[in-house]
């Protein structure tokens, strides 16, 4: 079937019923116009994660295989897969990062709670695409364990790496600074093309967006903190 | 010495940063970072130079005596055979 994701035709050749139903609402209303992809995956990659993913059903892991085969070809369309939560405020958006029990969901929670006019576009894995010198980033059916995220799309505007702290303070990271951590958070496909312009991608994202990092506690103070790092406002304004 | 090929090299946020790719990329995984004068060796390398040419190559591009420039190319030269990246 053909999806729309990430303002791409995407045509899935999965196996299993799992995807169908996970995919639904990105299912395309024109199956005959040409796609822009096709995925499917091997069975060399299905039981390499079936050996790593131990208890989970066939459709679970051939969805998984089936992302990541979708997301290493995206570098030459413009596109790449970024692990983060990405909320939208005031039409904006903007990007969360850490690894893995570092608080992306507390934090990014703590907007929902004191932003009115805030939501999550995608929880865990949203694409991002360059494109008229800036960054889109896209909600779609991949999006976390909690599968928090719409099928939007909104203008990436920040990006906040986060760490847990006794004291909130952002501070504004250089480019370099912001590449060693977002290189933690990427997928490097290992076709030279795809993984040049993963490279090429990621070097204007952390040139052209602002990139901060997040010393922060699970309170309201640390909201306001990267809110104002972030948009650029007085919070509670 | 020449370093072998599947290699991507790239400028990120200012920093040289190299990856493997292809069947490269099956026995090395990371990511590699290169300094300014590991850059330009790197790039040097990639067609078959010897450690001297190397020397004299840095000496042409940037205001360092001889002795140091031969330090940094034989322990650059080191590094890539080490790692299994020479041909």
């Amino acid at each position: 079937m053909i999806y729309e994701i990430a303002g791409l035709r995407i045509s899935i050749k999965n196996r299993c019923k799992y995807t169908e139903s996970f995919c639904e609402k990105y299912l395309s209303g024109d199956q005959d116009s040409p796609a822009d992809l096709e995925v499917a995956v091997t069975n060399e990659e299905f039981y390499a994660e079936k050996s790593l993913s131990e208890g989970f059903s066939d459709g679970y892991i051939e969805n998984i295989c089936l992302y990541r085969a979708i997301c290493r070809q995206l570098p030459v369309l413009n596109r790449m897969l970024l692990h983060a939560a990405v909320l939208e405020y005031d039409g904006n958006g903007y990007a969360f990062l850490g690894r893995s029990g570092t608080g992306k969901s507390t934090h990014t929670g703590l907007w929902l709670k004191y932003l009115k006019n805030s939501r999550i576009v995608n929880g865990d894995k949203p694409i991002l695409e360059y494109k008229n010198g800036g960054f889109i980033a896209y909600g779609t059916p991949w999006m976390g364990k909690e599968g928090l995220g719409c099928n939007a799309s909104v203008p990436l505007k920040g990006l906040c790496f986060l760490e847990q702290a006794k004291e909130n303070e952002a501070v504004k990271l250089t480019p370099a600074e912001a590449a060693t951590r977002v290189f933690a958070q990427i997928l490097l496909p290992e076709d030279a093309d795809n993984a040049a312009l993963t490279l090429e991608l990621t070097d204007k994202l952390v040139t052209e967006i602002p990139c901060y990092l997040l010393k922060c506690t699970i309170s309201e103070e640390a909201v306001q903190k990267s809110f104002e790092a972030l948009t650029g406002k007085t919070y509670g304004k | 010495m020449k370093i072998k090929n599947g290699f991507v090299v790239r400028k990120v946020g200012g920093e040289s940063v190299v990856v493997p790719v292809g069947e490269m990329s099956k026995n090395f995984h990371g990511m590699i970072n290169l300094n300014e004068t590991g850059a330009f060796l790197w790039n040097f390398f990639t067609a078959e130079h010897t450690v001297d040419e190397g020397v004299q190559a840095l000496l042409g591009e940037y205001d360092v005596e001889e002795e140091i420039a031969r330090t940094d190319v034989e322990q650059f030269v080191k590094t890539i055979q080490e790692n299994g990246f020479a041909e």
